[in-house]
């Protein structure tokens, strides 16, 4: 039978233990969830009414459920925590022993209320302590240790253990203020001298039983953390030690060690940190044990000891220069931990723990002053040429076949792993400098040589990767070896896709030095263009192949027609996807950019003919998906090319390549012929394509890249390009049209030539525009996005378009209004920048300034909403720039509007006050040359205005 | 205590967006407002510590740098990033930063 709902708690009805029991009943059992939430609602606030101080004993009475048990002792320590001022001195007192006759009656009760209970007395304890309550937790120890409880005195160490346990914690997480913050934690560490020999007690007694112990460390766990001197902590970490052989307390002993040794207090303790190295290096045994029978939780707990004790102390325990064989000893135990056997992350998680141990040590010793410096590089240069080592063997692959097994989740770590193996080696690089490069040059070349031992691909891949690590951000320039590496790639068997994929990275990584040593090239290039044929490594080659040319431009022209040759037969067997097609066609734009104009006019030719020819034919096809997709595609690819196609040279910074360059060329730009030779065909593609915003996308990409790379070699074509933006623009509005137009606006409106055309683009788009906003402009934003940005960039440029008899100022002016209410934050942004950019020119363009005070009100008042609370809290800087831009200049006007605008009620906002809005008003009409002030004062109005001055949420505000 | 400075992001400004949204229409208070926004703090740090690992190089000019409140600030002048490949060229480069070693990895969870 389906049970009834019970009603819910009418909301008036008093807090009393029956009201609370059936909430609770309801917030358990009822399978309303409306009931369950107005249940909840109404326990919260019984939890803080003052009722809450009777009724909450009742509820822990013992024939109770646990759940009631439970929210009485958690009211409790609700009130004692929260609402510790209503408390009457003098029942601190009675308050404090009903606690602990509570605790010491759930001592073999429910665990949860226990718990609950001891929080609530440890917050007490924090509250009254010291005035009140001097010696709180020697009283809490002798209390519970009294013999004459009739309680079993097993339930009662676990009660004293539990709320010696929860008392620090309480502390971490307490709202005490901060002056009573430092003096609670003083008392506290002093009277650690109170619990410290109980627990080390209890710790050492033969007939402990396992759970107490565990208790214990946990306990001293939660104590160390109060920055307790780790000298008296000495007795305890031993004694965690020594739980470290029993397995059933080895999680918790690992914790307190950890915990202990790595409170930041614990280096001014040098002489008790250097008596934990033994204890630590005697755990040897245990972890080579764990090791071998692949005991992965132990090894790791006992690694991470050693990391601790590592990684915060190397520069105490370095510097305790008699001692230096025991640290050594520490050192090579966390080799051990950083080499253990197995692959990452499949048989061990272990190793990966260790890293930033190396990176700490290295910064310590070579922060050292230069003498003592190269004490320590004698003892740890060895040491970290093994890490080298020991790293680069970790990073192998493992066999193909067990990589097969991996998961790809597994592989993506392994990967993560490597490139934090790779990060580590660069940074070893600044303390073993060229000398690691020759080693692992002489490792590559032992291995590649030996004819009597065949190398694994693995073994090979790995020192490649060693290199590349380094290569790639540190500068080899002047190191010998890479001529001998580079010699010994080819001899490489490539034999393996990750291998060839490392072959490929390391090339790459070494093209700045091929730019210097060009005669190189000739020995890797062959591999790059081979490899580019595999479909399998596409992303390495390519990207390779367009380092190459990026860097190594002026010294290709001989290999130039071989690399085109290769390029278009992938291109042309469609062997990359889409991206490293685009990769490549940049990297021929590199690559052709240094030759002879009429090199460049036979390769461009010869490589883009057969896409021309298939454009063609596409743009006769009735307009589908798939021919889309080609469309776009190719269009793609001369973008890419037109973007790094440049003969100018103009940001050419190579110091030794001023003989290499070019003469500027005479005559129209190889670019601008073939866009010339383009044009109709890509007007043709979008008589048929116009509705297509991707495809007008792509369109306008290839002339925005053009323009970029072209600047005024691109003037030719600035006429046409006007007409069909045009064109495009007035048959269907797309954001790329404005944005390309706003491009050309910003390099051509400033020259008589193009003026006239650009101005009639800008009109044109400007009353296209205007016409859609009075169609409803709610479902353009990008398009209302990019007019903003336009007409910005148009008041910055050439301010003299808003001179045009057939610009309507004043229709433009309202659109930049409305769009300051667009709810998307960009477009509201653009439409700052518009107003930011029209309110200077109030007196030097007329029809601007008769515009602006006319309608400077409506202007004002949009931006007040937006203050108010309408737009975005992150847009505020930008509402800012307006008003400070309208006291600057209209400041009569501003100072009648703000008037008038804040004279009607609940504007902005309904929480601001008259006289809050006055006071606003004045502080921005007094403010007109810090900016900066402005800001603030419209950050602390919309916090007034949105509710939410004051509170700590927006304090960083 | 987690780093706020990722409060400033896409992310960061959008979820305070909707926090503010559910303030003023009294859904929830500033303080469960406060402890959303420190959740991100320490989501944030922790996952760019732990989960990205991609790279970006870049070298530059450096024109001033300063370290104060344990926050480093470089600026750079005439700086170029690679990418694997990518290479971006940019005229002044701000960059802030804190240690990583001291999130994520060490608050107790």
């Amino acid at each position: 039978m389906e049970r009834r709902a019970e009603a819910p708690p009418p909301q008036g009805l008093d807090f009393t233990v029956e009201n609370v029991e059936k909430a609770l009943h309801q917030l358990y059992y009822d399978p309303n969830i409306e009931n369950k939430n107005l249940a909840q609602k109404w326990l919260m606030q019984a939890q803080v009414s003052p009722q809450a101080w009777h009724f909450s004993w009742l509820l822990l009475n013992m024939d109770k459920v646990p759940e009631i048990q439970y929210f009485g002792a958690s009211a409790l320590h609700i009130k004692i925590s929260r609402y510790w001022n209503d408390i009457p001195a003098d029942q601190y007192e009675t308050l404090k022993s009903q606690l602990f006759t509570h605790i010491t009656r759930f001592a073999s009760g429910s665990k949860i209320v226990l718990t609950r209970l001891c929080v609530a007395l440890a917050s007490l304890a924090l509250s009254m302590m010291p005035e009140a309550w001097p010696c709180a937790v020697a009283d809490m120890v002798r209390m519970f240790q009294a013999e004459d409880s009739n309680v079993d005195g097993r339930a009662r160490c676990l009660a004293l253990l539990e709320l010696l346990t929860v008392l620090p914690e309480e502390f971490q997480t307490s709202r005490l203020p901060q002056y009573r913050k430092g003096q609670v934690r003083s008392v506290l560490a002093q009277e650690c001298g109170s619990v410290f020999p109980l627990l080390e007690q209890l710790l050492q007694q033969q007939d402990s039983p396992g759970f107490i112990k565990q208790k214990v460390l946990k306990c001293f766990s939660s104590w160390v953390q109060l920055e307790i001197p780790l000298m008296d902590c000495e007795n305890l970490i031993q004694a965690a030690f020594t739980s470290l052989r029993d397995p059933e307390l080895f999680d918790t002993a690992v914790e307190a060690v950890v915990n202990a040794i790595s409170q930041p207090d614990a280096q001014r303790y040098v002489n008790t940190l250097l008596k934990l190295i033994p204890p630590v290096l005697g755990l040897q045994e245990q972890l080579r044990q764990a090791v071998q029978s692949g005991d992965m939780e132990t090894s790791h707990g006992i690694c991470r000891i050693a990391v601790a004790l590592g990684e915060n102390h190397s520069r105490a325990l370095l510097d305790q220069v008699e001692h230096w064989q025991s640290f050594l000893a520490l050192v090579n135990m966390i080799m051990f931990c950083t080499g253990i056997p197995g692959h990452y992350p499949v048989n061990e998680t272990t190793s990966s723990l260790t890293l930033t141990f190396w990176y700490t040590l290295q910064d310590d010793i070579l922060s050292f002053e230069p003498d003592k410096q190269a004490v320590y590089q004698q003892v740890y240069r060895p040491v970290y040429f093994q890490l080298v080592d020991v790293l680069l063997h970790k990073a192998q692959f493992p066999s193909d076949e067990e990589y097969g097994f991996w998961s790809s989740d597994e592989k993506e770590q392994f990967r993560i792993y490597r490139v934090d193996i790779s990060d580590t080696l660069m940074y070893v690089y600044e303390m073993l400098g060229a000398e690691l490069l020759s080693s692992l040059y002489d490792k590559l070349g032992r291995l590649l040589t030996n004819t009597e031992q065949p190398s694994t691909w693995q073994h090979t891949e790995a020192l490649l990767y060693g290199f590349q690590s380094i290569a790639e951000t540190i500068d080899v320039n002047y190191s010998d070896v890479v001529p001998g590496l580079i010699g010994l790639i080819p001899r490489i068997s490539i034999s393996n896709v990750q291998l060839a994929d490392t072959v490929m990275f390391t090339i790459g990584a070494l093209s700045e030095w091929l730019a210097d040593h060009p005669v190189m090239i000739n020995n890797v290039l062959p591999l790059v263009l081979q490899a580019l044929g595999n479909p399998e490594l596409s992303i390495s080659s390519v990207s390779t192949l367009k380092k190459i040319c990026r860097e190594c431009k002026y010294d290709l022209p001989p290999y130039a027609a071989n690399i085109v040759a290769v390029s278009q037969e992938v291109l042309m067997k469609q062997i990359h996807k889409t991206s490293q097609c685009m990769w490549l066609m940049q990297a021929l734009g590199f690559l052709l950019s240094a030759l002879q104009v009429e090199e460049i006019l036979k390769n461009l030719h010869s490589l883009i003919t057969p896409y021309i020819q298939q454009l063609e034919k596409l743009a006769d096809e009735t307009p589908n998906p798939s021919n889309k997709l080609a469309i776009i595609h190719i269009l793609g690819l001369l973008s890419n090319l037109f973007t790094t196609l440049d003969i100018s040279h103009h940001d050419d910074d190579h110091e030794s390549t001023e003989v290499k360059k070019l003469p500027v060329q005479q005559g129209p730009n190889p670019v601008v012929v073939v866009l010339q030779q383009v044009f109709q065909l890509i007007q043709k593609v979008l008589s048929k394509w116009m509705n297509d915003a991707q495809v007008v996308e792509s369109v306008c990409a290839i002339f925005e890249k053009s323009v970029k790379t072209l600047l005024d070699d691109f003037a030719p074509m600035v006429p046409q390009l006007c007409e069909m933006l045009g064109q495009m623009y007035s048959t269907i509005p797309q954001a790329s049209a404005i944005d390309l137009t706003r491009q050309l606006v910003h390099i051509f409106a400033h020259e008589p030539a193009h003026f006239p055309p650009i101005k009639a683009l800008f009109l044109l788009v400007t009353s296209v525009t205007l016409t859609l906003f009075q169609q409803g402009p709610r479902d353009h934003p990008d398009i209302v996005d990019s007019f903003m940005q336009l007409l910005a960039q148009a008041l910055k440029r050439k301010p003299d378009l808003f001179l045009c008899s057939n610009l309507d100022v004043k229709a433009v002016f309202q659109c930049g209004v409305l769009s300051l209410k667009f709810p998307e934050a960009p477009t509201v942004k653009a439409s700052c920048g518009f107003f930011t950019e029209l309110l200077p020119r109030c007196g030097e363009i007329a029809p601007v300034g008769q515009v602006v005070h006319e309608n400077g009100k409506v202007l004002l008042q949009a931006v007040l909403e937006g203050v108010g609370g309408q737009a975005s809290r992150s847009l505020m800087d930008h509402f800012a720039e307006i008003l400070f831009a309208l006291n600057k200049h209209c400041f009569s006007y501003l100072s009648v509007w703000i008037k008038e605008a804040m004279q009607e009620d609940g504007f902005p906002s309904a929480r601001v006050s008259p006289e809050q809005k006055e006071t606003f008003s004045q502080q921005i009409l007094r403010e007109r040359v810090n900016k900066r002030r402005v800001k603030e004062m419209v950050k602390e109005f919309t916090l007034l205005c949105r509710g939410l001055h004051g509170t700590e949420y927006t304090a960083d505000y | 205590m987690a780093y706020q400075l990722y409060r400033n992001t896409t992310l960061g400004n959008s979820l305070q967006e909707s926090l503010d949204e559910l303030i003023q229409s009294q859904q929830i208070t500033p303080q469960v407002a406060l402890q959303v926004l420190l959740q991100f703090d320490k989501a944030i740090n922790s996952a760019l510590a732990q989960r990205v690992r991609n790279r970006v190089n870049f070298r530059g000019s450096l024109n001033t740098y300063r370290f104060c409140d344990n926050v480093w600030t470089f600026v750079l002048n005439d700086v170029e990033f690679r990418e694997v490949t990518e290479l971006v060229k940019v005229d002044k480069v701000k960059i802030v930063a804190c240690d990583g070693k001291n999130t994520g990895s060490n608050t107790a969870e």
